[in-house]
């Protein structure tokens, strides 16, 4: 039973990882007052791009990382043209842009014939001596270096929203728009910049299933782990740290389910996997149900912006 | 005593200082036009279609696709054989458009049509299984069970709206996976085919399946005219119609003065269930006649399409599903043929709606070079 434990626990950090850093990017743009509905989209742009990269140049993971992020912040430009310069319905741009994505990415992977190629991806270290305790060992100390990368993203991305004068300007530009046009702020600058600098980690969140956790591309691998992602920011109520603590809770309920298979517990298997998006839902009534529905949310989230519509 | 005023002050001001001359190239300013022509209303439509086309054609060209032959391949659909199959085609994709055009109608995102088309397929063949019924009414019977299926699964996320304010566009996408989580159990499970041992149920027998009536025709498409004029008539005719317009311009408003927003909002969710669901239904018959793991891929960003370029007219999704369903065959050739993958046909719909969806701001704005 300890083992089980153990190995699930293990197993969080890196099921988590994908939720975590798509969440922190849905956070950053979604905080300019864009409705960004594309994480599933660009997720699978990134996770494409990285095995590419070490298909094409060999293992070299951080490569294929930071390529994951370029390809996806690359992509994500045609999205900020649709909803920032040609003010779009930003439900209709961001889920035409999750399809292309599906439709490209299984174009790309069959056409280059990466589909289904395992790669050596990127292996777990361990911090000697601090892996030798006895289970937390294993559980916070061998990991990949990946998770360990996350912690400082957080904070740098918390103390960019909250503490420094862009973020503050980013803000206001999420909250009020046209306040902030008066102010002598680009509306369409910083959203632009803010849906490319937040589909890097959307990129990276992609890149991370890939490269490190499965090391293989399957077409639509990703899986319906962008829209738990746009989930979790509601629930996080746009705030990065309980983000991070959501997106452990994903971690763990999608952790678990490979281990009860492999503990032997005898469970329908496809019932079993149905959990994290029941998981979902469950969360999702949980936060209507405390009736905060709105509380956290950018003020002009979902609205186009345009200097010389009165309203 | 004006004029003098006048004089007086002009006298004593200096001579206007001479401005300096401009910087800058000038900025893009947008007008909001008030009007417009119908025609070159049209020429935007037109022209931002045709950039959309030639985009997809030059992506299906690096596909190792040469324009020339993906011609004859769109000409090739017009035999009889492949209008045949267009034909099939087009029947689930006309009901998803609908069930998509309904819910957008009064403003809810029912993104859950593939998993309301699932648990429409899996009512009808539940029918079928535990042989429910006499045999003459059978199909009735399992297209009444397929909408119910449809509509259960639609008034669980208008359930969660309404109850917990849970966004319907995360839950219906996230019910997709659980629905199809549920069909691969079944499948399989309980209702794996014994006699192939393939992950599918047991073939519908003949007086289970939608057959074909006269030259070609088969009677599922019958089945998507007749919910398209019900909803036509609904959406054009009836006061309901009025209603749900009322609702999607103002819903506080059409409350305000006694429009049952409520009743009207769950009549059109349920029918937009509804409609996904009996899609699910015909298509499971009238093509493969068996549950599989996957006849519903792909319906849900077809329903949104044909629902956006439709503007949720019940009439021109017709005609609208009639084009995709030619697409759709077009797509089986070129993986038949050419081993493109199926997911160019999710591409190129992608690609046409982003450039609809662009053409309106043109369509809505002016741009104009100030200096």
């Amino acid at each position: 039973m300890q083992d089980f434990f153990i190995n699930w626990l293990a197993n969080v950090p890196g099921t988590a990882a994908p939720y975590a850093f798509a969440a922190l990017g849905l956070i950053i743009s979604e905080r300019s007052g864009v409705l960004n509905l594309t994480a599933e989209g660009l997720m699978l742009v990134g996770a494409v791009a990285g095995v590419g990269t070490c298909l094409t140049i060999g293992n070299h993971p951080l490569v294929a990382l930071v390529v994951a992020m370029l390809a996806a912040s690359i992509v994500s430009l045609l999205f900020a043209g649709l909803v920032v310069i040609l003010r779009v319905n930003q439900v209709i741009a961001g889920l035409s842009v999750v399809f292309f994505c599906q439709g490209l990415t299984g174009l790309i992977g069959t056409l280059a014939n990466w589909q289904n190629h395992p790669i050596a991806g990127l292996n777990k270290i361990a911090i000697w001596p601090l892996s030798e305790i006895p289970a937390i060992g294993r559980i916070l100390f061998v990991q990949d270096p990946i998770v360990y990368f996350a912690i400082p993203i957080f904070f740098a991305v918390s103390i960019f929203l909250r503490g420094s004068m862009l973020g503050l300007k980013l803000r206001a530009v999420g909250e009020n728009p046209a306040a902030a046009d008066a102010a002598g702020l680009s509306v369409s600058l910083y959203r632009i910049g803010a849906i490319v600098v937040g589909s890097s980690l959307l990129g990276l969140a992609g890149g991370y299933i890939s490269v490190v956790s499965v090391k293989l591309w399957i077409t639509g691998m990703v899986g319906g782990r962008g829209w738990i992602a746009v989930a979790l920011v509601v629930f996080a109520r746009w705030a990065p740290w309980p983000a991070l603590a959501g997106a452990l809770l994903f971690g763990c309920i999608e952790g678990v389910v490979p281990r009860i298979a492999a503990a032997g517990i005898r469970a329908p298997q496809y019932l079993v996997l149905m959990t994290p998006y029941l998981a979902t839902l469950a969360v999702m009534i949980w936060v209507g149900a405390r009736n905060r529905g709105h509380q956290g949310e950018p003020g002009a989230l979902g609205q186009p912006h345009v200097r010389e519509e009165r309203r | 005593m004006h004029d003098v005023a006048m004089i007086a002050v002009e006298s004593q001001s200096a001579p206007p200082p001479k401005l300096p001359p401009r910087r800058g190239r000038g900025r893009v300013t947008l007008d909001i036009r008030q009007t417009i022509s119908p025609w070159k209303q049209a020429g935007i439509l037109g022209g931002s279609l045709a950039i959309g086309l030639a985009i997809s054609v030059v992506i299906l060209d690096f596909a190792g696709i040469a324009p020339l032959d993906l011609a004859k391949e769109l000409a090739g659909v017009f035999n009889a054989d492949s209008l045949r199959s267009v034909l099939v085609r087009a029947a689930p994709l006309i009901l998803v458009g609908l069930g998509a055009g309904l819910a957008f109608r009064i403003g809810f995102w029912n993104l859950g049509l593939e998993g309301q088309m699932v648990f429409g397929g899996i009512f009808a063949t539940a029918v079928s299984i535990y042989d429910i019924g006499p045999e003459s009414t059978r199909i009735v019977l399992m297209g009444v069970a397929a909408s119910a299926g449809g509509i259960l699964w639609v008034l669980l996320a208008y359930w969660m709206k309404v109850r917990f304010r849970v966004n319907e566009i995360i839950s219906t996408l996230l019910m997709n996976y659980i629905a199809s989580y549920f069909l691969l159990h079944l499948l399989y499970g309980a209702w794996q085919d014994s006699k192939t041992a393939f992950p599918q149920s047991s073939q519908y027998r003949p007086f289970e399946r939608l057959s074909d009536i006269g030259s070609g025709v088969n009677s599922a498409l019958l089945v998507a005219l007749a919910v398209a004029a019900v909803a036509a008539w609904a959406v054009h005719l009836s006061r309901a119609g009025f209603y749900m317009r009322f609702i999607s311009a103002n819903a506080n408003m059409a409350k305000v003065v006694g429009v049952p927003v409520r009743t009207i909002s769950l009549i059109v969710i349920a029918a937009s269930g509804a409609a996904a669901g009996l899609a699910g239904f015909v298509n499971v018959s009238s093509q493969e006649g068996r549950l599989t793991q996957s006849f519903f891929d792909g319906y849900v960003f077809s329903g949104i399409l044909i629902a956006f370029l439709s503007r949720n007219d019940p009439i021109i999704v017709v005609i609208v599903g009639f084009l995709l369903a030619v697409l759709f065959v077009t797509g089986q050739t070129l993986q038949v043929f050419y081993q493109i993958p199926f997911t160019m046909v999710q591409l190129v719909e992608a690609i046409i709606v982003i450039a609809v969806a662009s053409s309106e701001f043109l369509i809505r704005h002016r741009i104009r070079w100030t200096r």
